[in-house]
């Protein structure tokens, strides 16, 4: 049998503050971090709340001690790279490294947030000095290579890209790259900075919602966006125990499959999501009933919450443990949304907690389970299934349990 | 220990005449414009004619190069998609970034936008062939398809069923991209002929070029053209760090250099990124012939794909093609490929495929 997996450090920064702790206290508080946008430049910004992280580039730039003003990194880097400042804390960096370690990030849009504000000036005749900094900016990748630089590290690298379920199959390739033995530890995650691309993207789609977002409630109309970054960093259980690190959870199951349904819309018996969650349970040889939270992917939007209300009601067949949606709290952060969610099911275990769903009121037609609306404390939880599904069909089921 | 995989089918959109033909590369395509598009397929045999009407055409070149390598493979359901791409549907993205900026945020079409996101082909061929198995797309420039590769080796070694992933690459070049890289010297100065493209080796910049390549990804060694033996991706390299990867590569395979028929350069006419072929023209014998494919496809993250098709129709014909020799060797057979790629990002890879015997 395969060596378990287990989460020995995490990082986080969401529109809920930098670090875990003040994540899981505002969840704790039921404290949501949407706000009409102060720092992304859209015409939009008095009409939709955003989950927007409350630094701006130059704030971010000076927690890590770089140059502020146009210093060549984009949000969606200084977002990466203070996250995993706070997984690298306490982390022998040497023994990282010369141990062999894999970086793997997942991102959908890039630096669009700096290149859509430059763009005019790229394809203008003089483009300004400032700018080319920029221009090798766009792509996905381009994150996961300065972050590694930023700590001066030289690992295994690659980045993913599938929508909104891109850091939960950051944190499967990660598992998957130790089982075989390539490599001994890898920090697995993702990064988005809000951008008036993916506003506008999501917004031309009609599934932003002016109003706070309200999972798994009739009166859903859509999702707010939000930014964010988050990583853990994943080990084998004897790794961890040799250089006496705290296990913090144990990764215990996982899946990846597609709807193959349509480009954007779910599956609307919610096939794609109950066969996810059925395959993550098998592989962690769980049972429905072992699980004690769903951390569901939730996102608000009419479709979304029909199939993976569905798809949980048939799974879990009269016994569904408690279930939220997070994203009212931060917002849809996209590449990041899996990983903030796989860390907010880390902390649920280790805190013992259900964070409720906000702005509940209606109970879904669609299906007869309703969403946990009030914090629960001892909750006696030793098994976390986290969701994320994605455009594309994309879907991810990790399941976190109890070191 | 891992154990190598084969690959069963392959198929390639490419600036050369390599799809659905007969005749590979004849005649030999080039451009003097320092631009090499893809030759455009009749891409309606592959995709359903409703949806193929609001497509790009980024998403008809990918999709049509993964359902006719489907079609050779004789599989219908792979157990599985992943893709590598480092630009996504450029044309997308631009269209939809370029109507946000004029049109002040209002007003702006869908589909560019979904069409724009990285793995909406890999959904689309998902959807096609009803596949609900594994899905990935990997965003990571010059590694993008060896990274989609490298997934397909892990899921084989999982697993004792016999199992096929679809596996493949899609970038494309636009002029608005060619312009905006232009600015930070991508391309060569003045613009060579793409055949007089290892002319200018003194020089920095290379030619844009683009395309997609899908293979069929088995652990079913039989029906199989070839297998790779080893891949290694390297990042911020030295010279020295790939000669000793390729050195490591042919020791732990138990081959001599003078085993290796035929090495494909992916060389690109830019005297930056140059340092890692001069020895494998240097070091080789007589023996091994010695190839170059950018001046044939231009420079793009993922035109490993193409180095692999090149390698297929080796393996498949016995032959090379005269317009990528630079040196000719004088081995009988092509049993085994030598591919050593890089990108202008700081990337390289080499690949060990060997024939199926």
């Amino acid at each position: 049998m395969a060596e378990r997996i287990v989460v020995t450090s995490l990082g986080i920064l969401s529109a809920l503050g930098n670090g875990i702790a003040a994540n899981l206290q505002a969840l704790q508080q039921q404290r949501p971090g949407l706000r009409y946008p102060q720092l992304l430049q859209t015409i939009h910004a008095g009409e939709f709340l955003l989950g927007e992280v409350p630094y701006s580039n130059d704030e971010l730039s000076a927690m890590l001690g770089l140059p502020t003003g146009n210093n060549g990194y984009t949000r969606t880097t200084l977002l990466a790279m203070v996250a995993m400042q706070e997984v690298l804390k306490g982390i022998d960096k040497k023994e990282l490294q010369d141990e062999g370690f894999a970086f793997i990030n997942a991102n959908t849009v890039g630096g669009m947030c700096s290149v859509e504000d430059m763009y005019e000036d790229f394809l203008s005749d003089n483009t300004a000095e400032n700018a080319l900094k920029y221009i090798d900016t766009l792509d996905c990748a381009e994150s996961t290579q300065n972050v590694t630089k930023h700590f001066g590290l030289k690992p295994f690298t690659a980045t993913i890209s599938t929508a909104c379920s891109s850091s939960g199959n950051a944190i499967i390739l990660g598992a998957r790259l130790i089982q075989h033995g390539i490599i001994k530890r890898a920090i697995c995650g993702g990064c988005d900075a809000l951008s008036r691309f993916t506003l506008n993207g999501f917004h031309s789609l009609k599934n932003v919602d002016k109003q706070p977002a309200r999972p798994f409630d009739n009166t859903r109309f859509g999702l707010n966006l939000g930014e964010g970054a988050g990583y853990v960093l994943l080990e084998t259980e004897k790794s961890a125990k040799e250089r006496g690190a705290e296990i913090i959870a144990v990764l215990s199951g996982y899946a990846n499959t597609n709807d193959a349904y349509h480009p954007t819309a779910p599956n609307p018996n919610g096939d794609g999501a109950y066969n996810t969650m059925q395959l993550a349970l098998q592989k962690a040889q769980l049972q429905t009933t072992d699980i004690n939270y769903i951390n569901a992917h939730g996102t608000a939007t009419t479709a979304n919450d029909a199939a993976e209300g569905k798809a949980i009601e048939r799974l879990f067949n009269g016994h569904t443990p408690h279930f939220s949606s997070t994203k009212p709290y931060t917002g849809h952060t996209l590449a990041a949304a899996g990983v903030i969610e796989a860390i907010f099911s880390i902390g649920a275990l280790q805190q013992q907690m259900i964070w409720p769903s906000l702005n509940h009121t209606t109970q879904m037609e669609e299906v007869s389970i309703t969403p946990t609306t009030q914090l629960i404390e001892d909750a006696g939880i030793n098994h976390v299934l986290s969701n994320s599904f994605g455009f594309g069909g994309n879907n991810v089921s990790l399941i976190f349990s109890r070191a | 220990m891992i154990q190598p995989v084969y690959i069963s089918a392959a198929s390639a959109i490419s600036p050369q005449h390599s799809f659905g033909t007969d005749a590979p590369l004849q005649p030999v395509m080039s451009s003097d414009n320092g631009k090499l598009y893809v030759q455009d397929a009749d891409y309606s045999q592959f995709i359903n004619p409703v949806a193929i009407r609001r497509m790009s055409r980024m998403l008809k070149i990918g999709i049509s190069t993964g359902m006719d390598c489907l079609r050779q493979s004789g599989i219908e359901k792979p157990d599985g998609i992943i893709t590598g791409t480092g630009r996504g549907s450029m044309r997308d993205m631009e269209i939809f970034l370029g109507d946000m900026l004029r049109l002040k945020e209002e007003a702006l079409n869908p589909t560019y936008f979904i069409q724009s996101t990285y793995n909406s082909i890999n959904g689309w061929l998902a959807l096609q062939t009803k596949c609900t198995g594994y899905n990935q797309t990997y965003v990571h420039r010059g590694h993008s398809l060896e990274m989609a590769l490298l997934d397909a080796q892990l899921l084989l070694n999982e697993t004792t069923d016999k199992q096929h992933y679809l596996v493949g690459s899609f970038d494309e070049m636009t002029d608005e991209y060619f312009g905006v890289k232009s600015k930070i010297g991508y391309w060569k100065q003045p613009t060579p002929h793409s055949l007089h493209l290892y002319k200018h080796s003194d020089t920095p910049g290379s030619i844009g070029g683009e395309g997609s390549a899908f293979f069929m990804v088995t652990n079913e060694k039989e029906n199989a053209l070839f297998s790779i033996a080893a891949m290694q991706m390297l990042q911020d390299y030295t010279p020295a760090e790939v000669d000793a990867t390729i050195a490591r590569i042919l020791e732990e395979n138990k081959i001599l250099l003078r085993d290796v028929d035929v090495i494909l350069c992916g060389m690109s006419g830019d005297s930056r990124f140059d340092g890692i072929y001069k020895p494998l023209f240097n070091n080789t014998t007589v023996h091994t012939t010695v190839c170059a494919f950018k001046h044939l496809c231009g420079e793009y993250d993922t035109s490993t794909g193409f180095a692999m098709w090149l390698a297929t129709q080796a393996f498949k014909t016995q032959q090379v093609p005269e317009a990528i020799i630079q040196k000719k060797g004088i081995n009988p057979s092509v049993k085994t490929v030598l591919i050593v790629n890089h990108y202008i990002l700081n990337s390289a890879s080499v690949m060990l495929l060997r024939a199926n015997s």
